[in-house]
């Protein structure tokens, strides 16, 4: 009988001490998903967008013409339409890494793909076209989040949620980078282009009269300048964090079966670590 | 027919980028020797090309192109030497010629007007390769 306690006793101890080896690593999942969620949602506080890009063109051009309206004529329509596809592939990885985080703590995800779902599904994207593997990703992503939010064992599927989604995760990962970093910063450099056309004109029509002008001119264009740069800095930390996010990933992929494993933590939180960096840089310089 | 990819769509834009350039760059070398409404014709063609280049990266992948790697190589090709050799431009007629070629090109891009775009890329070639004076 004693000899039976003590093996219950045992096996309960073990039961725990698992549970809690288990319980550590997880919430190292739990971080690194967490600060992938802020990260992610840093987006929203870019202050540019490729419809804002267009906005300013257009007042640009306004004053490049000295061109006086009742109101502003800007035809905008397809850059609208570039950030509606921006913003499914957000509101997905956005539900994603925040499923995850809710998953590694067992706790319910509320994550509605209702949303994602009408967008892909058409008009919304207009004739922005988007790659068939991109379409293929949200589409087993979304899934994936379904099943996610509605199955009762959700903590042990951790690691086949993780399974799932890695592939459609990279692929969108990589289309965000490529939007964000290239595609939207390389409007910028148009942006600087325009900007330096406007004031060598003035330079070159003798325009401007008195030092004073002239000096303010010279300080207008390079503070123009800044604020350029400033816009391009804040995108390369996105995208740095987003390449983090994605390596990250991987490395929970890799090790989707031993996600108890005490190595895996030291890794993670490098990643994690990385992430929470880019994170504050990213404040630093949108403030 | 075919779709650009990521990468082709940013090396077209790419060009655009530099045509631009070079033309803004070629109008302010000859300002003295432009007449106002060259000048303005210039910095109008200048404003056209940015807007393709920036269209271009907000469409994306939505372009469409006649045997693309040939065409986008042939695009490259003539927009580095442009841009490299702009500057030793003196012959003012050539400049606003191959302006308003390289503008043909961009709208042609932009309609996807595949027929267009090989005619409007021969058409930018040969302007540029007439003998400077």
């Amino acid at each position: 009988m004693k000899k039976y306690f003590i093996g219950k006793r045992s096996l309960i101890f073990l039961s725990y001490l698992f549970s809690f080896v288990g319980c550590v690593n997880l919430k190292t999942v739990g971080e690194f998903a967490g600060s992938s969620t802020v990260s992610i949602k840093n987006f929203e506080k870019i202050e540019y967008s490729f419809y804002q890009h267009c906005l300013d063109r257009c007042r640009d051009e306004a004053i490049r013409k000295y061109e006086i309206k009742r109101a502003e004529e800007c035809a905008c329509t397809l850059y609208q339409e570039a950030d509606s596809v921006t913003q499914v592939i957000y509101y997905s990885m956005e539900g994603y890494f925040e499923g995850l985080g809710n998953l590694s703590q067992n706790e319910l995800t509320d994550y509605s793909s209702d949303a994602l779902m009408s967008a892909l599904s058409s008009k919304e994207l207009g004739p922005v076209r988007i790659e068939e593997q991109t379409v293929a990703a949200f589409s087993s992503l979304s899934n994936t989040l379904l099943r996610a939010t509605t199955d009762f064992y959700r903590r042990k599927k951790l690691a086949a949620y993780i399974e799932e989604a890695n592939e459609p995760m990279q692929v969108l990962l990589d289309k965000f980078k490529l939007i964000v970093g290239t595609n939207l910063k390389g409007e910028l450099r148009f942006k600087r282009e325009r900007l330096y056309a406007y004031y060598m004109d003035m330079k070159m029509n003798n325009a401007l009269l008195s030092d004073y002008e002239k000096g303010k001119a010279t300080s207008d264009y390079y503070q123009a300048c800044d604020e350029i740069q400033r816009k391009e800095m804040v995108l390369e930390v996105f995208v740095k964090s987003l390449d983090e996010i994605a390596q990250g990933h991987q490395i929970l992929y890799d090790n989707r079966n031993k996600l108890s494993v005490k190595t895996l933590k030291g890794i993670l939180q490098g990643y994690s670590s990385n992430v929470k960096d880019l994170i504050s840089e990213f404040n630093k310089l949108n403030n | 027919m075919v779709n650009l990819n990521s990468d082709q769509a940013k090396q077209l834009s790419d060009n655009f980028y530099f045509l631009g350039r070079a033309i803004g760059d070629f109008r302010y070398y000859n300002w003295d020797r432009l007449t106002l409404d060259e000048k303005k014709k210039l910095s109008d063609i200048q404003n056209s090309v940015l807007r393709f280049g920036e269209d271009i990266l907000a469409y994306s992948t939505t372009l469409i192109m006649d045997e693309v790697v040939d065409s986008l190589e042939k695009i490259n090709t003539i927009t580095t030497e442009i841009n490299d050799t702009i500057k030793t431009l003196n012959n003012i007629q050539k400049g606003l010629n191959v302006a308003a070629a390289v503008l043909i090109l961009g709208v042609a891009i932009m309609n996807r007007d595949t027929k267009g775009i090989g005619n409007s890329i021969k058409e930018v070639y040969e302007t540029w390769k007439v003998p400077h004076s």
